[in-house]
């Protein structure tokens, strides 16, 4: 694997970017992007999940059956997610709270196993880490970009600070689910169009990477 | 009366859908965007998910209040539901291959898809979370899943109608789906008020 | 070897005692501050609804309790009761549990020592839909309830002299919270005032 770590970097974050390229992982991002801190909490339980267990998934790789490949996968995301939960009722009670069960579902986050497969199952550990790490930076950065816009319009806050000196009426809709589609929907169609004079083939191929 | 006071009617019809697992929930989004733009294909998800959901949800529900609390398991509790998830569509692919080859052939496909189906988990931890008892997680879970089938089936009646369509560009697939997504559950919330919880 | 069922199983097994370990550990680490967590969110809770300072430290937090606060058995609820520097009662904590759209709710309600006010309402817990239902835990709908007159059954809008908010899009929540709060007043609020003549 001779991918640089730039190469990573920009791979995951923009040219690939799991939510707005790939479409993967919506479940558990669109549910908690009302709220900016919710959103960055999420993000980063994520990002942690997804580079930890691509490490382990790679670091095992040639002792794991390949036909019990998915359970053990599910089994090693699953401990991950269970830690970051008892992570976070430990030490941030109320975020925990707000977040109820979708600290959870990061289990079943498409992401986390698309990068075991696509990736860590056939690289080595450090790349793996660094392509899972980046792949949850790229999520994260996607959540917050709904999320401010879902905040900052429906609540009038940042980050849950006051920004009352720019006040207008506050639009209850951005609170309330289908924002969400609307906005990813939307991030999803610039994006597309960003992309569309290079064509689809070559993110085909760097998908392989 | 109930459990916790909520009659598992209300929670039956409000789970298909005034808090739909799609529309309200976001939950099963990943099957929900690829496998929604031809209508035959997407229906037959739906009720392999609605099937997978009632009966993964009894099972569930009765792991958790017969071996997870009184074993004082819970931190473990994602591990084992993930486990059963999994376990139950395997035993299921394997008894419709033998006792329904007709259903198999029509919905086996899917079933490996479901195990990752980010609903199943959902609900049921929101069973778990809300404290359900019995009948109300199994109503829970049969209206999750006929709320997810209507609103897949739906948006692939959509989508198809759409096909032929001309979009400004870049905004077909993925895009467009979000959106329409997005006025329907615009539209469900007209739902809400319907139900009044006495 | 490798692929060969009994590897199969034995890696199954090590892999999965591994992690179970692992998990065992922190959690057994991590559980008494995940209890003191709850702990220090009740006595929050209950400083809220007496209109004490809630937000400081954990310290502060305990000794503010601890010195302003005792909790009492009556009409057959662990009640606490707010007391001023000459022990005499300034507002009572009374406990509620009820349905709410999605599950169990719970909370305090304080209530002045002649049951004629609110000095306040909190919740402890609660499965409302993040974002819109969940809003019930915040200042500005809470504030609504403080120094409200028990006068007769509360209610939004102009039915109850505009005082009271509903939250805009969890029409049901909200409704389920002044169910939930109607039915406390008329019946433990009642026993309560019983106890407390003789």
């Amino acid at each position: 694997m001779t991918e640089r770590i730039r190469q990573v970097i920009s791979r995951n974050i923009w040219k690939e970017n799991q939510v707005l390229r790939q479409i993967l992982g919506i479940c558990s991002a669109l549910a908690v992007t009302n709220l900016m801190t919710n959103s960055l909490v999420m993000g980063v339980g994520l990002t942690f999940v997804t580079a930890f267990s691509s490490l382990t998934i790679s670091l095992l790789r040639n002792l794991i059956p390949h036909r019990i490949r998915m359970i053990v996968q599910t089994l090693i995301i699953a401990s991950y997610v269970i830690f970051v939960d008892i992570f976070i009722k430990a030490n941030m009670p109320e975020i925990s709270k707000s977040l109820g069960p979708y600290v959870a579902l990061i289990i079943t986050n498409c992401i986390i196993m698309g990068r075991a497969e696509a990736y860590a199952q056939k690289n080595p550990p450090i790349p793996s880490m660094l392509d899972g790490f980046f792949a949850g930076v790229g999520y994260t950065i996607v959540l917050l970009i709904i999320a401010f816009f879902r905040e900052f319009l429906g609540f009038g806050t940042i980050f849950g600070y006051d920004i009352s000196f720019a006040s207008f009426e506050l639009w209850t809709i951005m609170v309330m689910p289908p924002a969400a589609f609307f906005l990813i929907g939307t991030l999803i169609w610039i994006t597309s169009n960003i992309f569309a004079p290079k064509n689809t083939k070559k993110s085909e191929t760097g998908r392989k990477g | 009366m109930f459990g916790n006071g909520i009659n598992p009617f209300v929670i039956f019809f409000a789970s298909i859908l005034t808090s739909n697992m799609i529309l309200s929930n976001f939950l099963g989004m990943c099957s929900y965007i690829s496998i929604s733009s031809e209508y035959k294909t997407a229906s037959g998800l739906g009720k392999s998910v609605t099937l997978v959901m009632v009966i993964t949800n009894m099972i569930n529900y009765l792991v958790y209040k017969f071996l997870i609390v009184p074993l004082g398991l819970e931190y473990l509790r994602y591990i084992i539901f993930i486990m059963v998830i999994a376990a139950t569509v395997q035993v299921m692919e394997l008894a419709m291959d033998r006792f329904l080859p007709d259903l198999h052939v029509k919905l086996g496909i899917f079933l490996p898809l479901i195990t990752v189906n980010c609903a199943i988990l959902g609900t049921t931890l929101f069973i778990i979370i809300r404290d359900y008892d019995f009948l109300q997680s199994v109503l829970f879970g049969l209206g999750s899943g006929l709320g997810w089938w209507l609103a897949i089936s739906a948006l692939a009646a959509i989508r198809e109608k759409m096909a032929k369509n001309k979009l400004p560009k870049g905004l077909a697939g993925p895009g467009i789906t979000f959106i329409i997504t997005g006025i329907m559950a615009l539209a469900f919330i007209g739902f809400s008020g319907i139900f009044t919880i006495t | 070897m490798k692929g060969g069922p009994v590897y199969t199983v034995i890696f199954m097994l090590v892999i999965s005692a591994v992690f179970t370990l692992v998990l065992s550990l922190a959690n057994a680490y991590y559980l008494p501050q995940i209890e003191e967590n709850e702990l220090l969110d009740d006595r929050r809770a209950v400083l809220y609804v007496f209109e004490l300072d809630a937000e400081g430290g954990p310290e502060e937090v305990l000794e503010l309790f601890e010195n302003a606060v005792v909790s009492e058995m009556l009409a057959d609820m662990e009640i606490y009761a707010h007391l001023d520097e000459d022990e005499q009662v300034l507002a009572y904590a009374v406990p509620f549990t009820g349905a709410g759209l999605w599950g169990t709710m719970r909370g305090y309600l304080g209530i002045t020592p002649e049951l004629d006010r609110i000095t306040g309402l909190v919740f402890t817990e609660h499965n409302e839909t993040p974002g819109l239902g969940a809003r019930i835990d915040e200042r500005e709908y809470l504030e609504q309830f403080r120094g409200l007159e028990i006068t007769g059954e509360l209610a939004y809008g102009p039915a109850g002299d505009d005082r009271l908010d509903a939250i805009t899009g969890a029409t049901s929540t909200s409704k389920a919270v002044l169910r939930i709060l109607n039915n406390l007043i008329d019946r433990k609020i009642a026993e309560l005032e019983v106890v407390l003549d003789d």
